[in-house]
């Protein structure tokens, strides 16, 4: 079960940069690597901060096993995802801007030019953590786009490299926060200027 | 007594030699101090009985007891505390076992059984609510649990809920453990051995009656909460639900913490033979529940010649890689027939490694080669009938060992051997074995939740920074629980308040989380002095040499767990003594009166 010094790696990079970011907070946020029928997943509690080698727990993508138990709590998530897209690589976070906006929004349409034009949008979904209704719908949601928003709780990304569905969580919390502030001035009284080009 | 929720506030005293039977009255300041189960029967053992007593003694006392949560809409409710002084440590031990049989005392009418003395002629206590009787056992004597389970349902009928003692008890094996419903066991610390040194046989009951509960509105709206919780929950709907305890086999091995060859090793080469995925693929017959549990870890098993329940995790350990046989067919096979026997799984296991590491070596004339599921088979018989070398490894590993003059070979503390967890892979773990009042048993702080499952945190598991007060917080925690009486997997969701709410709701006391905290300090404290009377010193909070040295390889290769130094911090934590003794002054501070001439 060891996990291979560059997966390893890889996670912990990613990890860390979401920790720097304030993506993730203490033992919250999930990684995981798929390779052929396992995947790599960060361990239930870890923190993604500073992950240790065993942090990284090994599982099927096709069946259960007994170290689903000290896996995330999301690895039914991960593992959906990796069950009906081609992905290699998934990333939650729960960054602020874009947890609060899920509040107000069913999807996030970004209102910059580059979040819109990598991401188009970003559908709201709901799902207890870690429950099959959360797995199905945030699945369902990343066939068809590049990242999903669990509402009050926080996005899923996924891509064949990692550093992709690292580059979607952090277009998406962009995307969620240049929109905070544009409404902030809105309700300063500033009129928006709409790009005529987008 | 003024009106009571919870508690039944009565009590079956039983003096088997005299053969009377009657009902008493329990204080109601007992019941609230010590709340019921481990705590009440810890209490009454601690009043009646001389520490010095021999456990086999007609003087000891073995009392069945259940807790004011029993037998309500509470999860794992069931559960039951049998608690004496043990023939294995010598101290006073308490065994908790699930299934059914808890519920049905309580709904009997009473929170205890107080059996004092010893029966002529073997016998069976027959309750049918307010109806007692002793019964002769002859027939049933000899047999084994499966049998007489069986025999005393069909004779009383099926409603009937029965604990017994297989021919181990009889022989006072002692690790003989008491068996329940479906193989459910009070399986630690031989008390299986007290009761047939009291020639008791079996107990068998049925009650009619509801538990009164003081807000039963209160507690509707905490099951349901519960009800959301326990789903969510990982560790119990997922692991535990689909695999049962045997889904830690791979877990704790890639961990390096599988006890393997004796504890010789920290990793089984073959471990997936005897996982919770190979169970499931190979015997997996059906989940079974205790009453009143949404969880149903038990399998129902099947080998292709015999069936049964199990095998629990602890089991597979120290029937499979301890004894480094990789078949869990044949580890199965033996876990029916220590079942039937009545013999403790984990006892049995690490007692037979012992001897296979000394036939190893040449220091027993006896050939029990490692692997050899057969010899075991043939062992476990000879324990139970007390015949052969069976005779000198019923007296356990530690019993065992000094015999030949290799103690360090006995993997055990104060007596109690090990539970399947190296502790040199969690240094936690390693503080909480050292300091129980059992003895080598991982349930009074199962320190591997925060250290390995990451519930409800993870620590590091190499550090010994901040062990020693989580693992005073969880003996505390879990000498509560087992006096509630609950299944200790409920602590995998539920905290403190949860289980203060629950009390409250039943009862219509106001606890607190401090005052189940408090009440688990105070039951705990109350062990550990009758504990010390008994000669149990706290030069015994140690591990076994073996263990204090380090691994050669795998995870936990070179750590050593730095005891000495966990443990200063763990008495000053408990407000004890340097060397370990609780202070006059903590003692009446948690209520409990010091003896004669403690300083």
């Amino acid at each position: 079960m060891r996990v291979p010094e560059s997966v390893y790696k890889e996670l912990k990079e990613y990890c860390a940069r979401l920790a720097r970011r304030g993506y993730v907070t203490a033992h919250g946020g999930n990684a995981s690597i798929r390779s052929g029928n396992i995947m790599w997943i960060t361990r239930h509690a870890s923190s993604l901060e500073n992950l240790r080698p065993e942090d990284v727990i090994q599982v099927y993508i096709d069946k259960p096993s007994s170290f689903d138990a000290i896996a995330s709590t999301e690895t039914i998530v991960h593992r959906e995802i990796y069950r009906r897209t081609p992905n290699l690589a998934v990333l939650h976070a729960h960054p602020p801007h874009t947890v609060a906006m899920s509040f107000f929004v069913e999807e996030l349409i970004p209102p910059d030019s580059e979040g819109y034009y990598v991401l188009k949008r970003v559908p709201v979904v709901e799902g207890s953590p870690g429950s099959p209704e959360l797995a199905e719908n945030v699945a369902n949601a990343l066939k068809k786009y590049h990242a999903v928003i669990v509402r009050a709780h926080g996005v899923f990304a996924a891509a064949k490299f990692m550093d992709i569905a690292y580059q979607y969580i952090c277009m998406v919390e962009h995307s969620a926060k240049i929109l905070w502030l544009t409404e902030c001035l809105k309700i300063l009284g500033r009129e928006i200027i709409r790009p005529r080009v987008f | 007594m003024s009106e009571i929720f919870g508690w039944t506030g009565r009590a079956l005293l039983v003096d088997l030699s005299t053969g009377i039977t009657k009902r008493i009255e329990l204080e109601r300041e007992v019941l609230l101090k010590f709340m019921g189960g481990r705590g009440l029967g810890a209490k009454i053992v601690y009043d009646g009985v001389d520490p010095r007593t021999d456990p086999f003694h007609r003087d000891n006392i073995l009392v069945f007891a259940v807790g004011p949560l029993t037998a309500t809409k509470v999860y794992t409710s069931g559960r039951y505390c049998v608690v004496s002084k043990s023939p294995l440590t010598g101290g006073l031990f308490y065994s908790s076992s699930g299934g059914f049989f808890g519920a049905s005392l309580k709904k009997a009418g009473y929170d205890a059984i107080i059996i004092r003395g010893r029966a002529s002629d073997s016998v069976y206590l027959y309750i049918d609510d307010e109806e007692v009787k002793l019964e002769k056992a002859s027939h049933l004597w000899g047999k084994g649990t499966k049998e007489v389970r069986e025999i005393l349902k069909r004779d009383l009928g099926r409603e009937f809920r029965v604990v017994c003692i297989g021919p181990a008890g009889e022989n006072l094996v002692r690790y003989a453990c008491i068996v329940n419903d479906i193989s459910n066991a009070a399986g630690r610390g031989g008390l299986g051995a007290v009761m047939g040194s009291k020639n008791l046989k079996a107990i068998a009951v049925r009650g009619s009656r509801k538990v009164r509960v003081a807000d039963p509105d209160a507690l509707n709206d905490l099951m349901e909460k519960a009800k959301i919780r326990v789903i969510w929950n990982p560790i119990l709907d997922k692991a535990l639900a689909y695999y049962g305890t045997s889904s830690l086999v791979n877990i704790i091995n890639e961990h390096g913490m599988l006890p393997t060859r004796n504890f010789q090793l920290g990793y089984f080469e073959e471990a997936d033979a005897i996982s919770g995925e190979t169970l499931r693929e190979r015997i997996f017959v059906k989940r079974a529940s205790c009453y009143n549990c949404p969880v149903a870890c038990k399998r129902i098993t099947r080998t292709k010649s015999m069936g049964g329940e199990g095998p629990e995790y602890e089991t597979i350990g120290s029937l499979g890689s301890m004894l480094m046989i990789g078949d869990i067919e044949k580890v199965a096979e033996i876990n029916y027939l220590c079942n039937d026997l009545g013999l403790d799984t984990i006892s049995t296991g690490v007692t037979i490694a012992c001897a296979m590491e000394l036939s190893e070596r040449g220091v027993i004339d006896e050939k029990i080669e490692w692997g050899d599921a057969e010899k075991v088979k043939e062992l476990v018989g000879k324990i139970a009938a007390r015949e052969g070398i069976g005779n000198e490894l019923a007296e356990g590993s530690k019993r065992f060992a000094e015999k030949y003059g290799m103690s360090e070979c006995a993997m055990h503390v104060k007596g109690l051997e090990l539970a399947m967890y190296d502790p040199r892979g969690a240094f936690g773990q390693a503080l909480s074995y050292a300091t129980s009042n059992r003895g080598g048993c991982h349930l009074n702080a199962y320190m591997i939740a925060v250290e390995v499952l990451g519930v409800p945190y993870l620590m590091d598991r190499f550090s010994p920074t901040g062990k020693p007060p989580i693992v005073v917080y969880l003996q505390n925690l879990a000498a509560a629980i087992d006096s509630m009486v609950l299944c200790k997997f409920m602590a995998f969701e539920f905290d403190d308040e949860m289980f203060a709410n629950f009390l409250s709701a039943v009862t219509g006391e106001n606890y607190t989380q401090e005052t189940v905290v408090k009440t688990g300090e105070r039951i705990w404290n109350l062990e550990r002095v009758f504990n010390i009377r008994a000669g149990i010193e706290p030069s015994q909070d140690t591990l076994p040499s073996r263990l204090l040295s380090p691994l050669q390889n795998g995870p936990c290769k070179g750590k050593v767990p730095p005891l000495r130094q966990m443990l200063q911090e763990y008495y000053y934590v408990r407000g004890w003594r340097e060397d370990g003794i609780p202070t006059a002054e903590k003692l009446k501070e948690l209520g409990i009166e010091p003896p004669e001439g403690w300083e």
